[in-house]
């Protein structure tokens, strides 16, 4: 039995498996399969400082290799989700770790819901994921994750607003994702997570309509996975806070390539939509993978490869 | 979420097709209305499950009634007696049972009439069946619905069989038929239909639920891919988004919102 814990610096995880934010609800949809505190953390879905719609539908359509989403961030908004029994205060009775994805139209928003929830809710939260890169909404999202100073400018208003551990969330849809890592640690972010999604367009050509209302939305599933350990590995290589790889994670040999690569943790994505029992058999697998390699942590595999 | 074998997956006629599952578990908790979400295969071009109605859960088996559309079911229609499914369920909110002495009266379009069948069961006062179709090859299961006791009513779009209309066109017959008693109204079938029987049942105060959704992922409320515009009672007038497969698919009708 390898030592399972994963340590961040202002915060530690029981383990390195997490589930990614957009892809578990807030958490309570799947309790009703597996006790979700057994998971290293879960991230639930972005949050901004009113309750939005979200993008129309059709929202998602599947292709070769994974799916494409345009949800656009349907979310019930800060007061609800620190209130509602639906939210935050029914997950903590599951005794989950926590996580929470914010987002904002404007930086100030982002700093307002990074106050909010620290100001009400501090112990609840084990960090907060700052998205910068949704695809799918106009303002707000990607626009943020893919201009380094408008990157500067939310990140360091969120950590002048809270003293909660960060992690930055970065887009893949940029030509140099190190250097968004590089801003990310130099504001003040004391983790990043990446990948998020691929912008992406699929149509449907019987009736010559993209099959996203959106038009294009979001790449996700196995399909990115090999973009996303190249991307984890050029990050680590050029940062020293820890990274939470994630993308296309379907089984625990993926979430191991990924810690390989540079993760210090994972997240279990669209794979729970497949399977929800996919993050527990991935923790599993590490266990199993470290015994078999005579691993007494796992924080040996981090950023472990020999080439 | 347990693995069921399939017991038999045979088609009916045209695309049409019936599919028992050995499940226990399911067949024990399934209500009226509620669906399984299937995952029908490793193929990475099809990776996500597939949601079915369910439309009969008796002694352990679960049985679905489905159509050929795409892919996904096209592949479905293709596992022999034998394979094993992963089968989550039974998910979302089913149909409320009929309560004392009204009357179930279930609107289908096609192959709807699979989700609403279940009813029959629930139903002590019998009940009726409208169902709707195209043309005669896309109705089904009104042998069933007889012999469950609900009394069968036709439309379809060339009069093929039963009357020359829409399932709404039955509504006048009916509500002759049964003046002076207490009915409620199930309604399972294509969007459009759906919506016209909203207004209608609106127009005459009639009441009851209807089944709406969207192309589904998750299954269980998790990644928000379903949505459906319901009723934002907090704002007359104004709709909001509520997931199909977990909120729904089963709406009352005063939450059906109606552009």
């Amino acid at each position: 039995m390898a030592d399972l814990k994963v340590d961040f610096g202002k915060f530690q995880l029981k383990n390195p498996v997490m589930t990614a934010s957009g892809t578990f609800g807030y958490g309570l949809e799947y309790s009703q399969f597996y006790d979700i505190s057994k998971l290293g953390a879960i991230m639930v879905k972005g949050i901004r400082s009113v309750p939005s719609d979200g993008n129309p539908t059709p929202r998602v359509a599947e292709v070769t290799g994974g799916m494409l989403n345009a949800i656009g961030l349907q979310g019930p908004g800060v007061e609800k989700f620190l209130h509602d029994e639906h939210y935050l205060p029914g997950v903590k009775k599951t005794g989950a770790t926590v996580i929470v994805n914010i987002w904002g139209k404007t930086a100030e928003e982002y700093a307002e819901v990074a106050a909010r929830l620290e100001a009400e809710a501090k112990n609840d939260i084990t960090a907060l994921e700052i998205n910068i890169s949704c695809p799918n909404v106009k303002a707000g999202g990607a626009a943020f994750g893919t201009d380094p100073k408008l990157a500067e400018q939310v990140i360091s208003a969120v950590r002048n607003a809270t003293a909660l551990p960060l992690i930055t969330k970065l887009s893949p849809n940029v030509t140099s994702i190190a250097e968004f890592a590089r801003i990310a640690e130099a504001c003040g972010s004391d983790s990043v997570s990446l990948i998020n999604t691929l912008s992406a367009m699929a149509i449907d050509i019987e009736t010559r309509r993209t099959k996203l209302a959106n038009r294009t939305g979001g790449l996700s599933g196995p399909a990115v996975k090999p973009v996303a350990i190249r991307m984890v590995n050029e990050v680590y290589k050029a940062v020293k806070i820890p990274i939470i790889g994630k993308g296309g994670i379907c089984n625990g040999a993926d979430a191991v390539e990924f810690m390989i690569a540079g993760a210090t943790a994972v997240a279990v994505g669209t794979a729970n939509f497949v399977d929800p029992y996919v993050p527990l058999q991935v923790i599993d697998f590490i266990n199993d993978y470290c015994d078999r390699h005579g691993m007494k942590s796992v924080s040996e595999l981090t950023g472990s490869l020999l080439n | 979420m347990p693995n069921c074998t399939l017991i038999s997956n045979e088609r009916m006629h045209g695309q049409y097709f019936r599919a028992v599952f050995d499940a226990p578990e399911i067949a024990t908790d399934a209500t009226p209305g509620q669906f399984v979400h299937i995952r029908i295969d490793n193929r990475l071009d099809q990776m996500l499950r597939r949601p079915f109605s369910i439309h009969n859960a008796l002694d352990g088996k679960l049985t679905i009634v489905y159509k050929v559309v795409g892919k996904g079911t096209q592949t479905f229609s293709e596992l022999p007696a034998g394979s094993v499914c992963d089968i989550l369920g039974p998910c979302g909110k089913g149909f409320s049972a009929p309560a004392g002495d009204v009357i179930p009266v279930a609107v289908c379009g096609g192959y709807g009439a699979a989700a609403t069948f279940m009813l029959t069961r629930q139903s002590k006062n019998g009940g009726v069946l409208l169902l709707g179709a195209r043309n005669e090859k896309d109705i089904l299961l009104t042998q069933e619905y007889a012999r469950a006791g609900f009394q069968v009513k036709v439309a379809t779009d060339d009069g093929s069989m039963g009357i020359k209309g829409r399932v709404t066109d039955l509504f006048p017959e009916l509500l002759k038929e049964y003046q002076g008693k207490k009915l409620f109204f199930y309604g399972c079938g294509p969007h459009p239909m759906l919506m016209a029987l909203a207004k209608l049942l609106r127009e005459k105060s009639l009441d009851g639920e209807l089944s709406v959704d969207h192309i589904m992922c998750c299954g269980v409320g998790a990644c928000f891919g379903c949505v459906v515009k319901v009723n934002d009672h907090a704002h007359p007038g104004e709709w909001m988004y509520a997931r199909s497969c977990a909120d729904g698919p089963v709406f009352k009708l005063a939450d059906i919102y109606t552009e």
